[in-house]
């Protein structure tokens, strides 16, 4: 296709970096959160966890893990979500959503671990779980989940960076070919994983009943999460695809640029949908549980801000948006929803978890535990970057034009 | 009509699994066993002084860093102070019904822990002389352990850079497998702690509190909550305190205790626990696993088959339908092409034919175009 | 005890002197009556085991001798006993069996319930145990001891209440489960009851040692000096003349028997050591070791006592630090 603005690398000229030294805006603020980033990761790893994090005996999970694993799990939703909206539901024309979401996910997941080699007391020892498998716990199953899962993605992934690097090695090009027959067992595959891991991180909490406020707890938190994990793959494909637009529009190709509003749309209404389940499902869930109660207390005013604000409040915004097929909508409720998934993780694992200890005792993130998560997101968008400069994402490489 | 059928399919997922949840809760996959012979601690609170002999026996028989405050420091017990990686023990005061009571606090070493059931690296073990046992060799750090532990009690390394492990209670099973009580135990002056099989604890309990009448609350904090501990409390009844303030002065009606929830609630002891060990609560989830592993290839790779067959089908439709335009077309043209022929002779008709056939063509072309890639 | 004997001699000498004092004091109150109570009602009657059913054997449960002047002056108001308000005899409505006009609270329960529930109008019933459990465990001069024992409820302790005059009849016994005999017999019965002596002397102070040197587990800390005579007498002295205690302490060593627990009543019991030993036996893990006992003991009676001195957890105050 004669999409001319495109790089595409070539045998001669197989790395596309310049975009990383023109001293824009984005490039100085990313190169400042890196190096601090650096330096405090020196920090933590050699004067332990205490030197940089708040964390203590009563809140053991923080930020990191509130942040970087709940959130970082549960935004790369969007892997499975769009590929078994394209293959396994026959919507072709979301293919071109494909490759960004399989790719922001497998980055998702990737700076996922990284993070946690942060919150690890004994990061090296991470395979140890393989070794000595506790079964009867949840993060066993995470642990083991997300470690396949991982692979699955590297996989699913993989099939670009084959086709970026076969102009210089042609012989991956058969590698490619197997990788592309294996799409929809390894699509099938991806969401059984996800379905497990992203209920297990519900699931985590589960153990903890007098910790947790009762208005988040609840037996069907690892269904809570699995159905706004849903919600959280769609808004990130509409919230990636805004960011996108802006930032590396010139690397879309024409069928991209074509669908890429289509998709948005339809990732609407089926979040739209899903979001109203959702809202329903903890209205059902807190009157079953007899919270009515507690609905009238600080944290019922609070919980009440997450239903309407952050559930009910994106759900409409994306029927809006879908019904008179309004982008801003969509992408209004894509932030919406976005945060409200952040804002919901945060509330069971640091705002309403361990509701009962007095303020003095409560735990509030160092700056440093916050510039460690930037640096992880900084590092994701970095990457990213890199991946979308060189590699078929945005665009259908003129070599592989039938590959689907 | 896709889309509703995926959320269809997903909402009708979410009830199986649900189902599956509580049908494998009940059956009860995964248990720890229960040693009936095991030991146990009972703490009689009454009896507890708030002399922290027993912090400082924990210390030197641990060999624990020395605190910034010495033991002999009774005034510490006044601020709420929690287990720590460095202070397996405490004592703090609390005020049942206006009266001080100390309370010790230690790993209570359930029955079926949680800690060793949210560990996923197997470092804590129920041992059968009734202690929890922990193994840092193959510690990752990931602290779940206190997230699960219902009581607070493991603390963890932050300050340690290289080796930082979860630390609590070891209930000293290295002196009891010397034939030593716990070093608490040993060196409490009052005999608030007493050590013994935990069945006897239990009935030594109920004696006590039926000997002394009006001085227990009659519950043994521990028999059941979260499953069972080896340590177990007995609390000062709240209506001990009121007779006291009564005598001071007798004219004020101070609120009756309820039920024995408010003494050991004044006690900084959660009584909503409940009966199941904490891990019981996450094996419902656990259990719904393997149906997930096995029923969500056959969904998906159903769903798949319908589209692909669907498309199948749709395509021959579209093709029937092509086909048939075009007959009717091609009929149309000749009809046209004879009519054309029978007035204004072959010639005309032969370039009417070459220019009709052209026409279709192009706009074949275009519409293929247009519609190539639809579904 | 190392000078058993001469506590022995000292306790018989004593106890010769009481009974020589005491005998022509006796004889002259035999004729006497008894002082007149303010509110009208008989100074002392006689409650017998009331029952609806005849009893034609006359098998009966020693009745009891019920002070009425001495409990009138020793609570508020009427209506603590008479709790309905009205002023009758109590077997008008708990009768042995129980009758519908008391709720079927039987007589035995009337009199011995413990643990009453309280009652939401204000006026909670009490029976004779309850209220002198309670009034035992309140009064700071009791509630040392009675906080940390719970008083052995055996004949003995029975017989301080049913206690009526060895000289009443069968008869008279017949008829006052019957309800027929009359006012003045039972209240006579009643005087002569009051009027007879009680035999027992309580042991002094003097009978114990004067200090007694706690050594056995001195370690850390020097041996202590307890002060027996002192506690002994300081409690003594604050129960004299206690018409509750002195009707309830019918033991010579009943007062002992706080610390001294356990082992039968003794002039001379046996050591806390005896059955205390240094290390807690596995056979009775609930058996405090010999430093908790002594800890309890002193605790538990200056705790509920509410001596403020010493402090818990002063050790030095009772056993001086070992330089």
């Amino acid at each position: 296709m004669a999409d001319h603005s495109i790089v595409i690398p070539t045998r001669d000229k197989l790395f596309n970096i310049r975009e990383f030294f023109t001293p824009t805006p984005g490039n100085i603020i990313s190169g400042i959160i890196l190096a601090v980033g650096l330096v405090i990761t020196l920090i933590r790893f050699t004067c332990g966890i205490g030197a940089v994090a708040n964390l203590d005996d009563n809140q053991p999970w923080g930020l990191w893990i509130g942040f970087d694993l709940l959130c970082g799990v549960c935004l790369a939703a969007g892997g499975y979500f769009t590929t078994v909206a394209c293959y396994i539901m026959g919507q072709k024309h979301f293919h071109s959503a494909c490759r960004p979401a399989v790719l922001t996910a497998f980055l998702g997941y990737a700076f996922v671990v990284v993070a946690l080699l942060y919150d690890l007391g004994h990061p090296l020892r991470l395979p140890f779980m393989f070794f000595f498998p506790g079964t009867t716990s949840v993060l066993f199953e995470v642990g083991l989940c997300v470690a396949t899962y991982l692979t699955v993605l590297f996989i699913e992934f993989s099939v670009a960076p084959l086709e970026w690097l076969s102009c210089r090695f042609p012989w991956l090009i058969k590698w490619r070919k197997i990788l592309v027959m294996c799409t929809i067992p390894l699509t099938i595959f991806g969401v059984t994983l996800s379905t497990l891991h992203q209920s297990s991180l519900g699931s985590l909490y589960l153990i903890a009943p007098g910790k947790l406020h009762p208005l988040w707890y609840s037996p069907f938190m690892p269904m809570f999460f699995f159905v706004s994990s849903m919600v959280a793959g769609a808004s990130m494909v509409i919230f990636e695809g805004m960011l996108a637009h802006k930032g590396v529009h010139h690397y879309m190709d024409k069928t991209h640029l074509r669908e890429a509003d289509e998709v948005s749309f339809a990732f609407a209404r089926a979040a739209s949908f899903i979001l109203f389940a959702y809202f329903m499902l903890k209205l059902i869930d807190m009157l079953v549980q007899a919270n009515l109660p507690y609905v009238f207390t600080g944290y019922g005013a609070w919980w009440l801000v997450e239903m309407f604000g952050f559930i009910l409040l994106p759900a409409l915004l994306y029927a809006k948006g879908a019904r008179d097929r309004s982008l801003t909508f969509c992408r209004l409720g894509a932030v919406n929803a976005v945060t409200g998934i952040v804002l919901n993780r945060f509330n069971v694992s640091m705002i309403a978890f361990n509701y009962t200890l007095p303020s003095a005792e409560r735990y509030f993130p160092s700056i440093w535990e916050i510039c460690i998560s930037m640096f992880v997101v900084t590092m994701i968008i970095t990457v990213y970057r890199f991946v979308v400069y060189n590699m078929p994402i945005l665009y259908e490489h003129p070599n592989f034009r039938d590959g689907h | 009509m896709n889309r509703r059928k995926f959320l269809t399919l997903m909402g009708s997922a979410g009830m199986v699994s649900a189902l599956g949840t509580a049908k494998v809760a009940k059956a009860g996959v995964h248990t720890f066993p229960y040693y009936p012979d095991s030991y146990g601690v009972l703490h009689d609170a009454t009896r507890c002084i708030g002399c922290r002999r027993c912090e400082e026996a924990c210390n030197a028989v641990n060999k624990l860093p020395k605190p910034e405050k010495p033991f002999t420091d009774t005034s510490v017990t006044g601020t709420k102070r929690r287990t720590t990686a460095y202070a397996w023990t405490v004592v703090n005061k609390y005020k049942v019904n206006g009266k001080d009571v100390f309370r010790k606090l230690q790993c209570f070493h359930c029955n079926d822990p949680a800690c060793a059931s949210a560990c996923f690296a197997k470092c804590f073990q129920k041992q059968p002389d009734g202690s929890v046992t922990y193994d840092g060799t193959q510690c990752v750090g990931c602290r779940y352990c206190m997230v699960a532990c219902p009581f607070y009690v493991p603390g963890f390394q932050y300050d340690e850079a290289f080796d930082p492990l979860v630390q609590k209670c070891t209930f000293c099973e290295p002196r009891l497998k010397e034939g030593k009580l716990p070093g608490c135990v040993e060196a409490c002056p009052m005999d608030a702690l007493t050590f013994g099989r935990r069945s006897d604890l239990l009935n030594l309990a109920r004696a006590r509190i039926a000997e002394n009448p009006g001085k227990y609350a009659n519950y043994i904090y521990g028999e059941h909550d979260a499953g069972g501990t080896a340590w177990m409390v007995l609390a000062p009844s709240a209506a001990a305190g009121k007779q006291d303030q009564d005598a001071k002065d007798a004219k004020e009606e101070k609120p009756v205790v309820k039920n024995h929830e408010d003494e050991f609630k004044q006690l900084g002891l959660d009584r909503h626990l409940g009966t199941q060990p904490m891990g019981e609560l996450t094996y419902g989830a656990l259990g719904a696993v393997p149906m997930i592993v096995a029923f969500w290839p056959v969904l998906f790779g159903g769903a798949y088959a319908i589209s692909k067959r669907r498309e199948a089908r749709f395509k021959a439709e579209k093709e029937a339908h092509v086909e048939a335009t075009k007959n009717d077309l091609a009929a149309a043209v000749d009809a046209a092409v004879r009519k054309i022929e029978e007035t204004q002779g072959p010639g005309a008709a032969d370039t009417a034919r070459r220019a009709m056939a052209e026409a279709l063509k192009s706009r074949e072309m275009t519409s293929a175009a247009e519609h190539g890639e639809d579904k | 005890m190392r000078n058993g004997t001469v506590l022995l001699l000292l306790a018989a000498l004593a106890l010769a002197g009481v009974v020589c004092l005491s005998a022509p004091g006796t004889a002259a109150a035999k004729a006497a009556t008894l002082a007149s109570t303010d509110s009208g009602a008989p100074s002392a009657i006689v409650m017998f085991p009331v029952s609806a059913k005849p009893n034609p054997k006359g098998t009966a449960m020693t009745p009891t001798v019920f002070n009425h002047l001495n409990h009138e002056k020793a609570v508020a108001k009427c209506e603590t006993c008479h709790h309905t308000g009205d002023p009758v005899a109590c077997s008008t409505c708990h009768t042995i069996e129980g009758k519908a006009e008391g709720n079927f609270v039987t007589m035995e329960r009337a009199m011995h319930a413990t643990h009453i529930h309280k009652r939401g109008n204000g006026t909670t019933p009490t029976s004779c145990v309850s209220c002198h459990e309670d009034v035992t465990r309140k009064r700071q001069e009791c509630a040392g001891c009675h906080n940390i024992v719970v008083p052995r409820h055996d004949a003995a302790w029975c017989a301080s209440c049913h206690n009526v005059t060895t000289s009443i009849t069968p008869e008279q016994l017949q008829q006052g489960i019957d309800g027929t005999l009359s006012l003045e017999q039972r209240e006579s019965l009643a005087a002569d009851t009051v009027h007879t002596p009680k035999p027992t002397r309580m042991l002094t102070p003097m009978d114990g040692p004067y200090k007694v040197r706690i050594d056995a587990l001195a370690e850390k800390y020097l041996p202590n000096n307890f002060t027996h005579r002192r506690h002994v007498s300081s409690l003594m002295e604050k129960i004299r003349g206690d018409k509750l205690a002195r009707a309830f302490h019918n033991q010579p060593e009943t007062l002992c028997s706080t610390c001294h627990h356990r082992s039968p009543l003794s002039a001379t019991p046996p050591k806390c050591g005896s059955c205390h030993t240094k290390d807690i036996d596995h056979r009775y893990p609930d058996r405090p070791n010999l430093k908790a006992a002594y800890h309890l003991q002193c605790m538990g009676c200056h705790k509920a006592m509410n001596v403020g001195r010493p402090k818990n957890t002063d050790c030095t105050t009772c056993h001086k630090a070992r330089q």
